[in-house]
């Protein structure tokens, strides 16, 4: 299966060659439909479509540094039932692709026939922020080398300015950029498929690229590595015990847009929209009495910490919650920090491999050891 | 229809009453929403008592009962049992433990003890509020049993179950029946010939009627429940046709392969193609094994035996997979000897024997017609010395444990040494004489006096070859003096461990092993013969080293366990297992990981989760697993469970 084929082409022209290498996939039938962002009739957007007229791939950006819906999310709603028949192209970022593989672990997702290209990520916009950034006139692609080039950029989503996973793994194709000067992208085909799909584009071979492109990836996880620490340092401080997280979630309408966007959470219904939480009047009486003041509506925060419970172990940190939240609390940065740390519990990173089993679903005789303390 | 329940608080004598103010917590419930009648008494569980609970159901028509007392288990079974014969349903009466939980940890602090049993009271109201009246489940039972293993332990267990009446299947590795016993040369105690006591067990085994024994055979996959396990047996068929054979031995002149006898552990050799072991077998047969032939070792293509045989009794069929349907399983594995090459500090050497392969040189179907020649030069050995704890009672390098035995068959076959060599000596090495059974001690006392056993109280450090002899060097903690032995043979009471296998076996059937590999049972002390996994029952060594009479006592215990359970017609299991809501669930298979039971599966096709309910405890695993609820153990769901903590969370008046 395992494959390695590493071309480059011209960076200026990669999102022409890119498309038409879609195109051409399309066009010779070697995939059926393409999962790609197209542009939003309001122009100033992208989000995924299911592509099968070739024609339609003029109107999409598969390189929008936006990500209006995890595709994680669409796969398994296309996929869960039954797998795709013939062969579809996906494009996704790392996370998005973490969170396919999540989701085919918990039987929500099936990969069967998905040819995944993946690309190298320096960080998208919260679907607002891009937008605005569209009517301001932005030069993505500039922006997105300085990104590379390691400069900052406050207005990236916070999980994004933190992201250590930069790039994809377990995918066919990987588009990269890590390892070379900007003036050239690269394609690698990892497995057969990859391979197949990928003679259908001409490039020049990339000469050590593996080399080139290891150190650029080292270096740039080191620099996230240490940027993440800081977020997490700063924000353990803020909502540690049971106070700081009150008052961090305060804020918080119980409208669980972030549950609802998660691509992890894949429960037909929430737990906590269930039956479980209706109570009888006398019991709201009964509480407030207790108290003298009930917070209303009852078990916010039990909801995020239930939430937490359910899916930390297979976080993602894709962000999708906090983009979703309305009132702009932290849920991401808190989410991906108490799942690293379940997962590093369990030496697991959510979506890293296929053949991981997730940590709920494995028994080991030493991890009752392990666990505790601190 | 509105709750009617009866809360009924127990003083257990002082135990409850002297930390909890019982007429306080029956003033205070009275009037709790959904309480029809609440009493307090002194035994609840007295017959005085039960006749007030009886009489409060008839009298105020109680639709449940919370039953404050002591721990459920020790008397929810009653109150469920009194309910029922009241005619309320049982499964609508559940205990709120205001003893173990309450007044116990709470002696001396009435204040304390008094709200919280309130609270637990309250909290259980609302359980039964919401339990549902539900019918056990009945489950057929195919009164069957599988036996693995035909040693004294299984044979004697199928023996039980068979005179009861009973099919029983023994499976068997080997060729032939017996076991261990068969390599043995005489007991301990009465000093009888154990292959006859072997032969005698085989013939009665081969007789009954009732019993099926398939040799060359092995368990190749399981599934299904106690009184439904659907088992796949691997039986090799025998590639010598016993019908057709006349012991001519031609075949055994042709077989070109000839391997070590692990009958006579090594001492031997044997045709891949020969004799099984022991002449005064009764079913002394020709048997071809599979494991030394060359068609399977080399993947050859030899037909040398099938070609020598004038009768055509040779053949080599493929293996038959039988699938069969059992009530019980029994497991009488048994045990192997620790491999002598573990213990480095002793030399490699022809002449240093383990237990085993000395029982084969006194025996008179063993390589030396039962005189003892050492194997090295044929010489009868003068001077023998014999090892205790080869490997036992040794942590740091070894294995913790005792093994039981050895001391008794070392001692016996020290004297069966001397009996035959009466001018030879017999040293043996011990740590401690562990001669604890009826007539045990007896036994080892007039073995030392009669045959002048010198027991040297003493670990070896070292056995090295010295030119013709043995030097043996080992410590004696009397005299505090070390102690120096120019012995003519060594004889190792290696340690007993599980036979090889075994953990696998113990996978497959879904049971425990402990540390070292012996197949764990339920309870030390109170389930010995019965295994985690009901339905499936131990019997001899393959749970811990024990001689023959500890063997047939097990295997008494195990064919006993099984009769009672085949006295019943069919089964009936706790109606208190897992469900799925359909429409919830996801099908991520979460409870499908977490059950213990293999009793939760995921429908390939609608991709949802389905349990088997006769294979479910109750135990709730996968319904904590579940992030959606999709699962629940009836009668205690989510929902209950969380009435139960917000009744806590407001009397405590903490966050939720």
């Amino acid at each position: 299966m395992a494959s390695n084929k590493w071309i480059k082409l011209p960076k200026e022209n990669r999102d022409a060659l890119v498309k038409g290498w879609l195109k051409t996939l399309l066009e010779k039938g070697a995939v059926s439909g393409v999962v790609v962002p197209s542009t939003l009739p309001s122009g100033a957007n992208a989000a995924q479509s299911l592509i099968t007229d070739p024609a339609m791939l003029e109107d999409t950006q598969p390189f929008a540094p936006v990500m209006a819906v995890s595709t994680a999310k669409i796969l398994s709603r296309m996929t869960r039932l039954k797998p795709m028949e013939k062969p579809v192209a996906v494009l996704l970022r790392p996370c998005e692709l973490r969170a396919t593989i999540e989701l085919t672990k918990l039987k929500q997702a099936n990969l069967d026939n998905l040819l995944l290209i993946a690309m190298d990520c320096a960080g998208t916009f919260s679907v607002k922020t891009y937008a605005s950034l569209v009517q301001e006139g932005t030069n993505f692609d500039e922006m997105e080398e300085k990104l590379f080039g390691g400069e900052e950029e406050p207005l990236l989503r916070p999980v994004c300015q933190g992201c250590e996973w930069s790039v994809p793994g377990g995918c066919d194709i990987t588009i990269a950029r890590h390892g070379l000067d900007g003036t050239t992208f690269g394609l690698i085909a990892h497995t057969e498929r990859g391979e197949a799909a990928l003679g259908e584009m001409e490039g020049e071979a990339w000469e050590g690229g593996e080399e080139a492109r290891a150190a650029a990836v080292e270096k740039w996880t080191q620099d996230k590595i240490a940027k993440r620490d800081a977020q997490f340092a700063e924000l353990k401080e803020r909502v540690t015990g049971v106070e700081n997280l009150l008052k961090t979630y305060a804020a918080c309408i119980n409208c669980h847009n972030c549950m609802t966007v998660c691509p992890i959470c894949f429960c037909k219904e929430c737990f906590f929209d269930s039956a479980v939480f209706e109570f009888e009047s006398d019991r709201f009486m009964d509480w407030s009495k207790a108290r003298g003041n009930l917070r209303l509506p009852t078990d916010t925060l039990l909801f995020h910490i239930g939430r937490m419970n359910h899916m930390s172990t297979s976080c993602v940190a894709c962000g999708m919650c906090q983009d979703a939240c309305p009132n702009d609390i932290p849920v991401a940065q808190i989410f991906k920090m108490v799942g690293f740390n379940t997962q590093s519990r369990f030496d697991y990173v959510a979506g890293r491999r296929l053949d991981e089993p997730v940590p709920l679903a494995e028994f080991r005789e030493d991890e009752l050891h392990e666990i505790g303390g601190e | 229809m509105k709750p009617r329940i009866g809360v009924f608080v127990c003083h257990c004598g002082l135990n409850i009453a002297a930390t909890v103010e019982v007429s306080e917590v029956v003033k205070a419930i009275e009037h709790y929403p959904g309480v029809a009648h609440a009493q307090d008494y002194i035994y609840m569980c007295s017959d005085p008592g039960q006749e007030l609970v009886r009489k409060a159901i008839r009298e105020k028509k109680l639709t449940g009962l919370v039953m404050s007392n002591c721990s459920p288990s020790l008397h929810e079974r009653t109150f469920r049992n009194l309910a029922a014969s009241e005619g309320l349903n049982p499964y609508l009466v559940e205990v709120a433990n205001i003893r173990e939980y309450c007044s116990w940890p709470h002696q001396g602090d009435k204040e304390t003890a008094t709200k919280k049993a309130l609270t637990i009271i309250k909290a259980t109201i609302e359980r039964v509020k919401r339990n549902q009246a539900l019918v056990p489940l009945i489950v057929p039972l195919q009164k069957r049993v599988l036996v693995l293993g035909g040693g004294v332990a299984g044979m004697q267990t199928a023996l039980d179950i068979a005179n009861g009446g009973y099919p029983v299947t023994i499976l068997e590795k080997e060729a032939y029946l017996g076991g261990r016993v068969r390599q043995l040369e005489r007991t301990f105690l009465t000093m009888e010939s154990a292959p006859d006591l072997a032969n005698e067990m085989i013939d009665r085994t081969l007789k009954q009627p009732n019993i099926e024994v398939l040799t060359t055979s092995r368990i190749e996959n399981l599934s299904g429940y106690v009184g439904n396990f659907e088992v796949q047996i691997r039986q090799q068929l025998p590639w010598v046709d016993p019908a057709r054979c006349n012991g001519c031995e031609a075949c055994v002149a042709a077989c070109p392969a000839e391997v070590p006898s692990t009958f006579d552990r090594g001492l031997t050799t044997r045709k891949a193609v020969d004799w099984t072991p022991g002449e005064r077998h009764g079913d002394r047969r020709i048997f071809l094994d599979h494991a030394a032939c060359l068609r399977v070792t080399r993947q050859e293509n030899c037909t040398a035996c099938r070609e020598a045989c004038a009768e055509g009794a040779i053949d080599y069929p493929e293996d038959r997979l039988i699938d069969r349907t059992y009530g019980a399983i029994v497991v009488a594995t048994g045990h192997d000897l620790y491999r002598k090459s573990a213990l480095t500090e002793y030399a490699e050497d022809p002449d240093v024997l383990d237990a085993l392969q000395f029982e084969r040189l006194l025996s008179e179907d063993g390589p030396t017609g039962g005189k003892v020649l050492r194997p090295s030069d044929g010489k009868e050995p003068k001077e023998v010395v014999f090892v205790q704890c080869a490997g036992s009672r040794d942590p740091d390098k070894h294995f913790p444990y005792c093994s039981k035995v050895c001391c008794m068959y070392t001692c016996k076959e020290a004297r069966r040494y001397r009996e035959k060599v009466p001018d030879g000596q017999a040293y043996i090495f011990y740590i401690d004489i562990r001669s604890t059974g009826k007539g045990y001690e007896e036994f080892v006392k007039e073995s030392v006096e009669k045959e002048r056993l010198l027991y040297l109280k003493g670990k070896v450090s070292k056995i090295a070859r010295k030119g013709d002899k043995l030097l043996v060097l080992g410590g004696d903690t009397i005299t505090g003096l070390q102690v120096e032995v120019e012995a003519d043979l060594v004889v190792l009471a290696m340690a007993t461990v599980p036979n090889p296998g075994a953990k696998e076996l113990a996978r497959l059937l879904n049971i425990n092993t402990d540390p070292y590999g012996f197949i764990q049972e339920a309870h030390p002390k109170l389930a010995p013969v019965e295994t985690l996994t009901a339905g499936i029952y131990l019997a001899g060594t393959s749970q811990a080293p024990k001689d023959i009479p500890h063997a047939i006592y097990q295997a008494g215990g195990a064919a006993s366990k099984i009769l009672s359970l085949f006295s019943r017609k069919e089964l009936v299991h706790e109606p208190l297992v897992a469900r799925v809501d359909q429409e919830i669930c996801a099908g991520c298979g979460y409870c499908r990981d977490n059950c213990a039971f293999q009793a939760v599966d995921v429908d390939p096709i609608r991709k949802k989760a389905m349990v088997n309910e006769a294979l479910c405890e109750g135990c709730g695993a996968c319904a904590t697993a579940c992030p959606s609820g999709a699962i629940q153990v009836k009668n205690l769901d989510s929902k209950q469970v969380f009435d139960m903590i917000s009744i806590v969370t407001q009397d405590y008046s903490m966050q939720p």
